[in-house]
C-alpha cells in the first residue's frame, strides 16, 4: 500500500514537472532545482543576517531599541529586516518541497541514508534558529516564546531543569538570556554548515545553486512580500505583564500552539515522534539486495573515467603494484554503489560491469533483437 | 551481403520497414504491458533494449545496433534534470553530442541517431515520437543515397 502511495505520488510530480518543462524549459524548472532552492534562501538569510548582526545589540535593555532602530532608522533596515524574516519562511517551504520530492521520487533510502538523517538533522536545526530569532527582537511575544520554552525543556525529567537553567543562562530571564539565544540563533546557523557538509558528503557535483532566473524569482517573491506585509515588533516586552494576543508565525512557532493543546509533555512525545517517524522512513521499505559494480583487473586502464562521472562518489583510483603496465585501477566501493551503470556507460574497455546487466550480454540483446 | 546490396536495400524502405532500436533507461517511459519480448506494441519494427539508466548506454552499444540491422537507434532517459541516479541522462546526452568520453565512431550515422528525453508517464508521446523517428530515418536514407 505504502509502495502504490508513493508511485501514485511519483506520477503528479512527474506531470507537474513535464508541464513545468514545457512553460519555462527544463533549465528554469523550479522543481529540478528542489535542493539549491533553501540553499539560495539560506545564503540570502546568512547575507541579511550579517547586516542585522551589524547593529543588534543582545541586551534585555537594548534589544528592542536596536531592532526598532534597524527597522525605523537605519537605510533599507526595514528592507533588511523583511528579506530576514520572509527568506526563513521561504526555505522552509522549499526544504518541505526538497522532503516531499525526494521522498515520492525514491531517492531517500539505501545509498542515500546519510543524506536522508542529515537532512532531517538540518531541519531540527531550522526549528532552533526559527524560534531562537524570535526572542532576539524582545518583544511581548519573545517574552511569551522565553517563558514557554523555559517551561517547555523543564517539563523533561532527569535532564529538564538543566536545560531550562542552560537555556536561561541561569534562574531568572537576564542579559545572559539574551546571549544564550542570541547564541542558538547564530551558532546553530553555523552548524547548519557543517551538517550540510555531511549532506552533500556522498553527492559528486551536487546542484547546488539556481539559475539567475529562478533565484531573481525567489528574491522577488521574499521582497514582494517584506513590502507587503513589513516585518515589525509588537510591543516591548515588560516582565510585569502578560500579552494577550499576539501573531504565531505557523512555519516556525507552531510549537506554541501545540504546547498549548497538548501541554508540555504531550508536545515532547509529538515532536520525539516525528522526528522518529521520519527519520525511520527508509526503513519501512525493503531493500534489494545489494550487487555493486566490479572491476575487472585485467581489462582496466586506470583512465580514471568511471571514477569521474560515478554520481556518489563510490569509485576511486588505487595505485597499482601487480605488475601491470598501467598505474592505477579503479576500486569500488559497495556501501557507496547506487547499480546505476554510470560507469558502465564511461568504460570504453569492459573493465567494470554491473554483475546483473552485463555490457557484452546488453550487446548480445541488442543483436539478438534485432535479427528476431 | 555487400554494402552495395544494403543500400540499395534501404532505399526502398519505407517508413513502416524503418528498424529501429530503442536502447532505454528502465526509468523513463512506463513500457510494462507494452513489450511483446523486445517488440514495441502498436510500433512496427521498433526494438526496445531496457538498461538501469541511460547514463549506462556506451558508445559501442549504439554501433552495435547499427552494426546489427538498425537503420535508427534512439538512446532513450528521463527529461534533462531528472534523473534517478543524479546525472545519467545528461551524460548520455553529452556522449550523442560528442562533448564527453567515451565518443561516438565517426562511421555511426549521426543523424538517424536520437537523443529522446521522456519521463515514465509519457508512453503515448514516446510512440508518436518513434513513429515521427521513422519517418526522419527513412528520409535521411534516400539522402544519404542521393549523397553517394
Amino acid at each position: 500500500m505504502l509502495t502504490s502511495f508513493v508511485r501514485s505520488g511519483q506520477k503528479v510530480i512527474l506531470r507537474i514537472e513535464d508541464t513545468l518543462n514545457k512553460v519555462f524549459s527544463s533549465e528554469q524548472n523550479l522543481l529540478y532545482y528542489h535542493g539549491a532552492m533553501p540553499n539560495f534562501c539560506m545564503w540570502m538569510l546568512f547575507l541579511s543576517g550579517l547586516l542585522l548582526f551589524a547593529y543588534y545589540t543582545p541586551t534585555l535593555e537594548a534589544a528592542y531599541q536596536s531592532v526598532e532602530y534597524i527597522t525605523n532608522r537605519l537605510p533599507y533596515g526595514d528592507v533588511i529586516r523583511g528579506i530576514h524574516r520572509y527568506a526563513a519562511d521561504a526555505m522552509l517551504l522549499t526544504v518541505i518541497l526538497h522532503a516531499l520530492r525526494v521522498y515520492f521520487t525514491d531517492r531517500y533510502r539505501e545509498y542515500r541514508l546519510i543524506a536522508w538523517y542529515s537532512g532531517v538533522a538540518l531541519s531540527v536545526f531550522m526549528l532552533i534558529i526559527g524560534i531562537s530569532g524570535y526572542i532576539l527582537v524582545w518583544d511581548e511575544r519573545s517574552f511569551t516564546i522565553v517563558t514557554k520554552i523555559t517551561d517547555f525543556l523543564g517539563s523533561l525529567p532527569f535532564i529538564g531543569s538543566f536545560l531550562a537553567s542552560a537555556f536561561l543562562n541561569g534562574d531568572v530571564i537576564s542579559n545572559y538570556t539574551m546571549s544564550m539565544s542570541f547564541f542558538l540563533h547564530t551558532g546553530t546557523s553555523f552548524a547548519l554548515l557543517v551538517l550540510l557538509w555531511v549532506h552533500y558528503m556522498r553527492i559528486s557535483r551536487p546542484v547546488v545553486n539556481v539559475t539567475w532566473a529562478i533565484g531573481s524569482l525567489i528574491s522577488g517573491i521574499i521582497l514582494l512580500f517584506a513590502g507587503l506585509f513589513p516585518a515589525i515588533s509588537g510591543p516591548e516586552a515588560k516582565f510585569t505583564v502578560e500579552p494577550s494576543y499576539f501573531d504565531i508565525d505557523w512555519f516556525y512557532l507552531w510549537l506554541f500552539p501545540l504546547i498549548d493543546t497538548v501541554g508540555n509533555i504531550g508536545a515532547w512525545l509529538v515532536l520525539i515522534a516525528g522526528v522518529t517517524l521520519v527519520t525511520l522512513l527508509p526503513n519501512f521499505v525493503r531493500n534489494h539486495d545489494k550487487e555493486p559494480a566490479s572491476v575487472s583487473k585485467d581489462h582496466c586502464v586506470g583512465c580514471r573515467l568511471c571514477s569521474i562521472d560515478c554520481p556518489y562518489e563510490a569509485i576511486y583510483m588505487a595505485p597499482r603494484n601487480d605488475g601491470s603496465k598501467y598505474k592505477e585501477i579503479a576500486v569500488v566501493i559497495d556501501d557507496r554503489c547506487a547499480e546505476c551503470g554510470l560507469c558502465v556507460g564511461a568504460c570504453n574497455f569492459d573493465a567494470i560491469e554491473l554483475p546483473n546487466y552485463k555490457s557484452p550480454q546488453v550487446m548480445d540483446d541488442i543483436r539478438i533483437a534485432l535479427q528476431s | 551481403m555487400t554494402q552495395a546490396e544494403t543500400q540499395s536495400e534501404n532505399k526502398l524502405k519505407t517508413r513502416d520497414e524503418v528498424k529501429v532500436a530503442v536502447i532505454a533507461c528502465a526509468r523513463s517511459v512506463n513500457l510494462e504491458g507494452e513489450l511483446s519480448a523486445t517488440k514495441l506494441n502498436g510500433v512496427n519494427n521498433c526494438d526496445v533494449i531496457q538498461v538501469p539508466c541511460s547514463g549506462m548506454i556506451q558508445p559501442r552499444m549504439i554501433e552495435a545496433a547499427f552494426n546489427a540491422g538498425a537503420d535508427g537507434v534512439i538512446a532513450m532517459g528521463c527529461q534533462i534534470g531528472d534523473c534517478h541516479f543524479r546525472e545519467g541522462n545528461k551524460f548520455c546526452r553529452e556522449r550523442l553530442l560528442g562533448q564527453r568520453p567515451p565518443m561516438i565512431k565517426k562511421t555511426v550515422p549521426k543523424r538517424r541517431l536520437k537523443g529522446l528525453w521522456m519521463s515514465e508517464v509519457q508512453v503515448d508521446d514516446f510512440k508518436a515520437r518513434v513513429e515521427d523517428f521513422k519517418g526522419y530515418v527513412a528520409e535521411q536514407l534516400v539522402e544519404e543515397q542521393k549523397g553517394n
